[in-house]
């Protein structure tokens, strides 16, 4: 009790420089926050790729039936193979008819599908990690024209987005250290109003985590307050930034907020405390000294 | 319940504070620490609350070593000791009744126990009707007054003063002098620096001398006279 409401009172008489750490706070979880976000929609758009990641082992045009059944099951048997899926050359054309849509459709109407496109076989790996030796694998079956791995794709997308991850994950970084260092000098000046106070407390025998506790307190308010901001702000930028987004980014399903609200919220807010009271306790820490 | 064993202090720039010194204070003793400036007596007074730790030997307060008690428990041996300062170090926004409620409250005393305990420590130090005045509407002496009923307030074994009266004019460090005694014959030990050659001879007290950090002389009820020794 004591504890509160010498910390709000503190609070009060630095107005201006509890706003500013409350900013400064709101600031760098709110980039914490865009950053989680971003780190759960590319783990989620990377499960659902990977979960399309087939390699794709292209058919001879001249090949009978009896060798497609031959090579089937032959690729069925390949080490690390998860499932294997035929797809004739009818399925395919219709397969990239739909795809294409209906408006495509009058191209196609004297066409037959077996001119064009060949037969293939889907393979589903068991291991992702070993891709490159079925290819190898299915490449030596005899029949098999041509084999197709989807996962240099991926790769790439995935490295392109550790760059922004990284690139955030710094500038977050940066906004830390200044954040905590504003704390820590928003405490200093409660604590230096209260350096008499502090003085008589040694004295009369008070315990250090007694003489801190309004401090942290304070610290901890101002973290709560920061990363309640910066949550509000979040939810309602990421909702409408997923509106936005979601029309051109049809192939993949995004989280909505409501899905991610809990961990992120109780990221943002434990941050937040840990800031606050980390920040509080360095500023006291010589005070303590007597 | 107060013990010097070979006690010496060194500051940081090699300057001896005290050397070697020796003495033994019994539970009830009313101690004169005397000594021109410079002799130590306030490194003696400081070694007691732990404020300052020797170069070499033992501080022993209340059966405690203080030297090497834990920082962590600190704060428990300064419970069972009373610090009188000479500038009554008061705070101005609280009211007499708040400061010396303040000392109880930051040791987590009980409500109960403070309401009890404050007044009748108040009218001890015969500030009853004071109680709600700030230390700025106080004379210095009733400051003082203030301060020791603080200093007593979480009923320490042992109350330490370093020149309580140095601020103080004759009479009104009298009236000081007559509070300090009344505690002591209530069984509170209290160590006092001081300055005052009046004080020291009214009193019939033990008086320890330092010079240059040593004790130079150690009389049960003696007087002030710095240059005859015992
Ligand atoms: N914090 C300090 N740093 C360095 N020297 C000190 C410090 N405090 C006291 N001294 C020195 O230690 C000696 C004893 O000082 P002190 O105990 O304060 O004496 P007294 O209280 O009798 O005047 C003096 O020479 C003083 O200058
Ligand atoms: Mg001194």
């Amino acid at each position: 009790m004591y504890s509160l409401k010498t910390a709000l009172s503190s609070l009060g008489r630095n107005a201006v420089m509890t706003i500013a750490s409350i900013v400064t706070i709101a600031c760098c979880l709110f980039l914490f926050g865009v950053f989680l976000l971003f780190a759960f929609n590319i783990n989620y758009i990377g499960e659902q790729v990977s979960s399309q990641c087939e390699l794709q082992a292209y058919i001879d045009e001249n090949a009978s039936p009896a060798d497609e059944e031959r090579i089937l099951s032959e690729i069925n048997s390949i080490d690390n193979v998860k499932s294997v899926e035929f797809e004739s050359k009818e399925q395919a054309f219709e397969n990239y008819k739909t795809q294409l849509g209906a408006e495509y459709s009058e191209y196609f109407r004297d066409m037959n599908g077996s001119d064009i496109l060949r037969s293939s076989v889907k393979i589903t790996p068991d291991d992702l990690s070993r891709v490159n030796e079925i290819e190898q694998n299915a490449l030596l079956v005899r029949g098999v024209a041509k084999v197709v791995n989807r996962e240099d794709i991926i790769r790439k997308v995935i490295s392109a987005t550790d760059l922004i991850k990284f690139g955030s994950l710094i500038a977050m970084l940066i906004l830390l250290i200044t954040a905590v260092f504003i704390i820590q000098n928003t405490i200093k000046l409660s604590v230096h109003a209260r350096e008499d106070e502090i003085h008589i407390m040694k004295f009369v025998g008070a315990t250090d985590s007694f003489i801190r506790r309004p401090f942290m307190l304070e610290g901890i308010i101002v973290g709560i307050i920061g990363a309640s901001i910066a949550i509000i702000v979040i939810s309602f930028g990421y909702t409408a930034v997923v509106g936005n987004v979601a029309g051109f980014l049809d192939i993949f399903r995004l989280y909505s907020f409501g899905q991610l609200a809990l961990p992120v919220a109780g990221g943002l807010m434990l941050f937040g405390i840990i800031m606050g009271s980390f920040g509080s306790r360095t500023a006291v820490r010589r005070h303590l000294k007597v | 319940m107060i013990e010097f064993r070979s006690v010496t202090v060194i500051y940081d720039n090699d300057i001896v504070g005290l050397e070697n010194v020796s003495f033994n204070i019994e539970e009830g003793e009313f101690v004169f620490l005397v000594g021109k400036t410079g002799a130590g007596k306030s490194s003696a007074i400081k070694l007691l609350t732990g404020e300052l730790k020797p170069y070499a030997g033992d501080v022993i307060v209340n059966g405690i070593t203080v030297n090497t008690l834990k920082n962590r428990k600190l704060p428990y041996l300064r419970r069972s000791v009373g610090v009188v300062f000479q500038d009554f170090r008061l705070l101005p926004n609280k009211t007499v009744y708040e400061n010396v409620a303040f000392a109880m409250e930051v040791v987590r005393a009980k409500k109960k126990d403070i309401r009890r305990k404050v007044p009748t420590i108040l009218s001890l130090v015969g500030l009853s009707d004071r109680a709600k005045n700030y230390p700025n509407e106080l004379s210095g002496g009733e400051q003082q007054r203030v301060c020791i009923a603080r200093a007593l307030v979480n009923s320490p074994a042992i109350v330490i003063a370093d020149e309580p009266t140095g601020n103080l004019d004759v009479e009104t460090a009298d009236e000081i002098m007559k509070l300090l005694m009344d505690i002591n014959k209530m069984g509170t030990t209290i160590v006092m620096v001081t300055h005052s050659e009046k004080i020291v001879n009214d009193a019939h007290k033990r008086v320890i001398q330092l010079e240059s950090g040593v004790v130079v002389r150690d009389e049960k009820e003696g007087g002030y006279n710095l240059d005859v020794l015992a």
